[in-house]
């Protein structure tokens, strides 16, 4: 190979390309790798997620993506597109799924169709590594930790130290009220016409304290 | 200090309304997973607006894609080449063609008497891109069948005309060595066939005759479209070996083909910084065929 | 071994030559054309060394009845340090049951850019003085070796050029 192939023209994967492919060791040679990949892609658009090898994970995600963009760069009248879904969908009824379902979910994307997760192996057991594929947009809860909780982040420090400060400020205002108050008692003919805008604010802050934890 | 500490309270708050705050918690919340889903599929911002590369320039212009192979990328190596490249083409024209074109190339020779030679004969074969590119030509002459490599950025080839621009059924033609001698021989006369503008380049479904075996291939194995009488040499033997060896999963082995090609994406960029002047250069070299041809004297009676 | 030798056919431009030995009946049958399609043992190597049969490409009386016969000559030696003959060389050949040298003028070799290559290994006959015994060449010969002669007539003090005199035509 030393000039680019122009028969063919294919959109870009939104996904790191290995320079070669795996062998996927098969007794059936390069056919046979083919039928095993076939089986993943089918099941990953079947099932939407599915766990397995690392290596066969990452061979079928690259088919299944071009699968997609193909599906999307060329709609369901153009033959060769058909003649690749059957092929690369055993079973029939995902064909419809393909063009029905994923297509319109994908149209206007501008990511990878797939995403892939590394998964634990059992100790003890088989020594390959494991991984999770399935297709963006999938029904299932999220894999990935939502790491916006964490306390350490930053926005969630800040957020912690401003409660804090919130907090003292009111018990501050809470204690000058009670002064007040004690104050007024002792000459409450001479500090009636004050008093009014002052419980005014104090109501309004401790209306926000109550919202923000609400929120 | 407490004014700001209360405004900052506000739009902190404002701002994570939408969430429930759990604040010593590691584990995903359903509805943070949910929002931060759709927000990965915003579009970008305004696309920015590029001249609009006519979709045959793959096929005109094949050696301004890299090779696909990734250990030999190299984005600044590659642009420098195209750089070269146009500069080259500003200096002589190096016309469109095809595997089963005619062409006749002039160039420099110390050895030969008049210090040029001319060599016509049909292109067998296109290989390599960038400044590498090559071409093979085949002719017969004197019943010796010749072939020469050019490369077609040789700073030693003075012309390359174009006699008849057509295409053959085949990517590329090694099988003229073993055909009958006739079906590559051609004129070193010949005039060019000018093709009218516009119109697209024709195909040439001539299907060749070869001799008999032995052959330099296997051209049985090879799925050859422009050879007539293949099925009269081999046997069944041969047919068997070579079905054997035919890989009809190839046409669905997408990854293979995506990394034997340049993404369209990618096309688009690299015939994009190319394309302004390759057009200048095409317009300029019909404006001066239009002047040639108009300047030649007609031969009347 | 006849057998054996009798699977590997070959085309005219690196034709083939047998020995007394092997030729049998069933070989004569195979060699209908005479010319086209005979014996060749090793149809991948198109390099010159000892044993490559070439094609006589003079119109010497006996490069002719050679080919005629559709026993071209073999190369026996080739006079260069490399022992494979290159565009220009002189080889050695044994033709028609005599020693005879030759120069190689046209390769089925893969050459430089812009040299052409041949679909045959052409020779012409020469004498030990560097003149050659036909006097006409009927095929085109590389520009290349005007230059590759003239050195190799300076350097050897035969005179090769003689051989560039008879060209019909130059590629």
């Amino acid at each position: 190979m030393n000039q680019a192939d122009v028969s063919k023209l294919m959109s870009q994967l939104r996904i790191a390309v290995r320079p070669t492919k795996r062998n996927l060791k098969n007794p059936d040679g390069p056919e046979g790798r083919l039928l095993k990949l076939r089986k993943t892609v089918t099941a990953l658009v079947k099932h939407e997620r599915i766990e397995l090898y690392y290596n066969r994970a990452d061979e079928a995600r690259g088919y299944a993506e071009l699968l997609i963009s193909n599906a999307i760069r060329h709609g369901d009248r153009h033959k060769a597109t058909m003649e690749l879904a059957d092929y690369w969908l055993l079973e029939k009824q995902l064909v419809h799924k393909l063009f029905k379902v994923l297509v319109p979910r994908y149209e206007n994307s501008n990511v990878s169709y797939t995403r892939m997760f590394k998964a634990p192996r059992d100790y003890p057991g088989m020594y390959y590594r494991k991984s999770v594929l399935e297709l963006r947009g999938n029904p299932y809860p999220v894999l990935t930790p939502d790491n916006s909780q964490n306390r350490n982040l930053l926005h969630n420090v800040l957020l912690d130290e401003a409660r804090k400060e919130f907090r003292r400020e009111k018990l501050a205002n809470l204690a000058n009220k009670l002064a007040a108050e004690t104050e007024n008692a002792t000459a409450s003919t001479t500090a009636t016409p004050a008093q009014a805008p002052v419980t005014e604010t104090q109501t309004e802050q401790s209306k926000q304290a109550e919202e923000a934890p609400k929120a | 200090m407490n004014i700001n500490v209360r405004i900052l309270t506000k739009s902190v708050a404002q701002q994570y309304a939408f969430k429930r705050i759990v604040t010593f918690s590691t584990k995903p919340t359903q509805q943070a997973a949910a929002a931060a889903v759709p927000q990965q599929q915003e579009v970008t911002g305004p696309t920015v607006r590029k001249p609009i590369v006519p979709a045959h320039y793959r096929f005109v212009y094949p050696e301004f894609l890299p090779d696909p192979k990734v250990e030999w990328r190299n984005a600044v190596r590659e642009k420098l080449e195209r750089l070269d490249m146009i500069d080259r083409r500003r200096q002589i024209e190096l016309p469109e063609f095809y595997v089963g074109s005619i062409l006749a190339v002039t160039s420099s020779d110390p050895h030969a008497a008049g210090k040029t030679s001319r060599f016509v004969g049909i292109c067998i074969h296109r290989e390599r891109c960038g400044l590498r590119a090559r071409f093979i030509l085949r002719n017969v002459i004197d019943h010796q069948g010749i072939e020469v490599v050019y490369e077609l950025y040789d700073p030693t080839i003075q012309k390359v005309e174009v006699l008849r621009l057509e295409k053959r059924l085949d990517d590329s033609l090694f099988y003229l060595r073993d055909a009958l001698p006739e079906f590559s021989t051609f004129d070193e006369n010949m005039e060019a066939e000018p093709l009218e503008e516009g119109a697209p380049v024709p195909i040439n479904d001539i299907k060749v005759v070869l001799r008999p075996r032995p052959w330099l291939e296997r051209w049985e194995r090879q799925n050859l479209l422009g050879v007539a009488n293949i099925e009269q040499y081999i046997k069944d033997k041969h047919r068997k070996s070579a079905e054997k060896v035919q890989k009809p999963w190839e046409k669905y082995d997408l990854m293979k083909q995506y990394r034997a090609t340049i993404p369209e994406e990618e096309q688009k960029e690299i015939f994009a910084e190319v394309h302004t002047e390759l057009h200048t250069l095409e317009l300029q070299r019909k404006r001066n065929k239009r002047k040639r041809t108009f300047v030649k004297p007609k031969h009347l009676a | 071994m006849a057998q054996l030798l009798l699977r590997n056919f070959t085309r005219a431009g690196n034709a083939a030559l047998l020995t007394k030995g092997t030729s049998s009946s069933s070989i004569t049958a195979t060699s209908a054309e005479p010319g086209s399609c005979q014996l060749h043992t090793t149809p991948a190597c198109c390099e010159i060394r000892k044993l490559a049969r070439l094609r006589v490409v003079d119109n010497s009386d006996l490069g002719k009845r050679a080919m005629a016969e559709g026993r071209p000559p073999r190369c026996i030696h080739v006079y260069n340090k490399r022992g494979v003959g290159l565009i220009g060389d002189k080889v050695l050949v044994a033709i028609k049951g005599q020693m005879k040298k030759g120069i190689l003028v046209g390769l089925k070799q893969k050459q430089r850019i812009k040299q052409p290559q041949f679909d045959s290994n052409n020779l012409v006959l020469i004498d030990d003085n560097g003149s050659p015994l036909g006097t006409r060449i009927h095929v085109p010969i590389p520009t290349v070796l005007r230059t590759i002669l003239k050195e190799k007539t300076l350097a050897k003090g035969a005179d090769y050029t003689k051989v560039l005199a008879i060209a019909s035509r130059y590629v």
